[in-house]
C-alpha cells in the first residue's frame, strides 16, 4: 500500500497530460486557465477560516478544556473509561494540531503500547477535523447556511469515538 | 447549529478565562508582591554577576543599579518565571526588586502577574487569525495544481469515462445529480485520495467537487444535499491507510492499528452517510 501512493499520484499525472496530447488539446494553455482558480478559492476561504480557528483557539487558550475534563474524570472513573481518551474526543473535531499535542503527550506519559494511547490514536486515524474541513470546503464556494452538515459530521465524530473505543479495547484483548 | 456551537465556544473560553483571572486575583495565586528568599552564590572576579540558588532550580542574575536585580531565564528555569517575565512582555529576562541582601542570601520581590488568562486568549486570538490567512494561502500552489490538471480532464473527455464509471456506486449517495454530470468524477477522485491517504490532493478535488455541486445549486449561499452528503463523508475521514502524522508519532507501532482503524473509521462513515440521508429526508418532507 505504502508503495502504490508513492507511484499513483506520478502516474495519474502522466495518464492525464498523454491523454490531454492524444486528443489535441492546448494542455498548457488549459492548465493555465484552470489554475487561475486556486488563487481565487484560498482567498475565499481566509474569511471562514479566520472565523473557525479563532474561536476554536480562544476555546483552548482558556483553559476552559482542561475544566471540562476535571468534572467529566470521576464520571468516567466509575464506568471504567479512561478519562484522558475524552480529551481526544472533544479536541479531535476542533483542531488538527491540537490533537496531535494530545497524542503526543499521551504517548510521553503512557507509552505507545498503553491501551489509552492506541484508543486515542485509533480516533486520531478514524475521524477528521471536522470544523476545519467544514471552514474550507464550505468557504471556497462561499456557503453560509450550512444546513445540517455540521450535524453529520459531528455524528460521526461521535460515532468514531465510540468505535475507536470499543473496537481498540475488543482487539487488544 | 454551528452558529450556536462557534458563539459558545468563544462565550465559554472568555468568560472562564475571565473567572480564573478573577479567582487569580482574589487569592493572589501568583503571589504577587510576596517576597522571595534565595542563597546567594557570588565570585569575587565578577560581582555584578549572581547565581540565585532554590532548592530546584539556579537562577542567573545581574545586580543592577537602584537595588534591582536582572534575572535571565533558559529553558531550565520554572515555568512561573517565564510566566512572569511574558506578563511584562519580556521574552528571557526579568527585573526584580531586592528588599534585603546579606553575603549568603538575597530576598526579591518579583513583579507582579495580572488577567494573565485573558492575555493569553486575547494573544491567541490574534495569532490563529494571522495563521488562517498563511493556511489557506498556502493552499494556493497545491490548488492551483490539481485544478489545472482537472481542466485538462475536462477538456479532454477523460472525465467522462471516470463519471461512467462510477455513477452505480455514487448515485445512491448522490440522487439529484444528474446523470454524467462532471462532480461524480471530482467526487470519485475526492474519495479515492482520501481512501489512500493523500491528503495534499483530496483537499484541491473535493473543492473542485463542491464548485461543480455549487452549480447545481438553487441556493447559492445555502447548503444542498449533495454538499452535506459530501462534506459529512469528508469528516469522517474514509480512508485506508493511517495518516502520516500518526506515523509520524507513532513509529512502527502504527501497523497494529490499521486493523481497528479501518473498522472504526468504516463506523463512522456508515453513521456520516445514515444521519445525512436522515436530515435530507426530513428536510424533503419538510419542503
Amino acid at each position: 500500500m505504502q508503495q502504490l501512493t508513492a507511484v499513483i499520484i506520478p502516474l495519474l499525472i502522466l495518464l492525464i497530460i498523454s491523454h490531454g496530447l492524444i486528443k489535441h488539446i492546448a494542455v498548457y494553455e488549459e492548465f493555465v486557465e484552470g489554475a487561475r482558480e486556486g488563487f481565487n478559492i484560498a482567498v475565499n476561504i481566509i474569511p471562514y477560516l479566520v472565523a473557525m480557528l479563532f474561536a476554536i483557539a480562544i476555546f483552548r487558550a482558556s483553559g476552559a478544556m482542561d475544566l471540562i475534563l476535571n468534572a467529566l474524570r470521576p464520571l468516567a472513573n466509575q464506568i471504567g473509561f479512561p478519562a484522558e481518551v475524552i480529551s481526544m474526543g472533544i479536541i479531535r473535531p476542533l483542531t488538527g494540531s491540537g490533537s496531535v499535542g494530545v497524542l503526543a503527550d499521551l504517548i510521553s506519559t503512557y507509552g505507545e503500547d498503553s491501551i489509552i494511547v492506541k484508543m486515542a490514536a485509533v480516533m486520531f486515524g478514524s475521524t477528521e477535523t471536522t470544523l476545519y474541513v467544514l471552514a474550507v470546503y464550505f468557504g471556497a464556494i462561499k456557503i453560509k447556511r450550512t444546513e445540517y452538515a455540521l450535524q453529520a459530521g459531528l455524528a460521526a465524530d461521535l460515532a468514531g469515538f465510540i468505535a475507536a473505543i470499543s473496537i481498540t479495547y475488543w482487539y487488544f484483548s | 447549529m454551528l452558529n450556536k456551537i462557534w458563539a459558545s465556544l468563544i462565550i465559554l473560553g472568555i468568560s472562564f478565562a475571565f473567572a480564573q483571572d478573577v479567582h487569580d486575583e482574589v487569592y493572589n495565586t501568583h503571589n504577587n508582591g510576596v517576597p522571595l528568599q534565595f542563597n546567594l552564590l557570588t565570585s569575587d572576579t565578577s560581582p555584578q554577576q549572581l547565581i540565585l540558588a532554590a532548592n530546584e532550580y539556579k537562577l542567573n542574575a545581574t545586580l543592577k543599579q537602584k537595588q534591582k536585580v536582572q534575572i535571565h531565564l533558559d529553558t531550565k528555569s520554572p515555568i512561573k518565571f517565564h510566566n512572569i517575565a511574558l506578563a511584562n512582555s519580556q521574552k528571557n529576562s526579568l527585573i526584580a526588586d531586592i528588599v534585603s541582601q546579606d553575603s549568603s542570601s538575597i530576598t526579591l520581590i518579583l513583579p507582579e502577574i495580572h488577567w494573565q488568562k485573558l492575555r493569553k486568549v486575547t494573544q491567541a486570538a490574534f495569532d490563529t487569525a494571522e495563521f488562517a490567512v498563511k493556511l489557506a494561502l498556502g493552499l494556493i500552489g497545491i490548488m492551483a495544481l490539481w485544478l489545472g490538471l482537472m481542466q485538462i480532464i475536462e477538456k479532454s473527455g477523460l472525465i467522462n469515462f471516470l463519471v461512467k464509471f462510477v455513477q452505480p456506486f455514487l448515485s445512491w449517495l448522490f440522487p439529484n445529480i444528474p446523470k454524467n454530470h462532471p462532480a461524480l468524477a471530482s467526487i470519485s477522485m475526492n474519495m479515492t485520495a482520501n481512501i489512500l491517504g493523500l491528503g495534499n490532493a483530496a483537499t484541491p478535488l473535493g473543492i473542485k467537487a463542491m464548485q461543480q455541486l455549487q452549480t447545481l445549486n438553487h441556493n447559492k449561499d445555502t447548503a444542498s444535499d449533495e454538499m452535506c452528503m459530501f462534506l459529512a463523508l469528508n469528516t469522517s475521514s474514509v480512508q485506508l491507510l493511517p495518516p502520516v502524522t500518526l506515523i509520524a508519532l507513532m513509529g512502527t507501532q502504527v501497523s497494529d492499528l490499521i486493523v481497528p482503524i479501518i473498522l472504526a473509521t468504516s463506523c463512522s462513515t456508515l453513521v456520516a452517510i445514515t444521519v445525512a440521508k436522515i436530515f435530507a429526508a426530513r428536510r424533503h418532507n419538510r419542503a
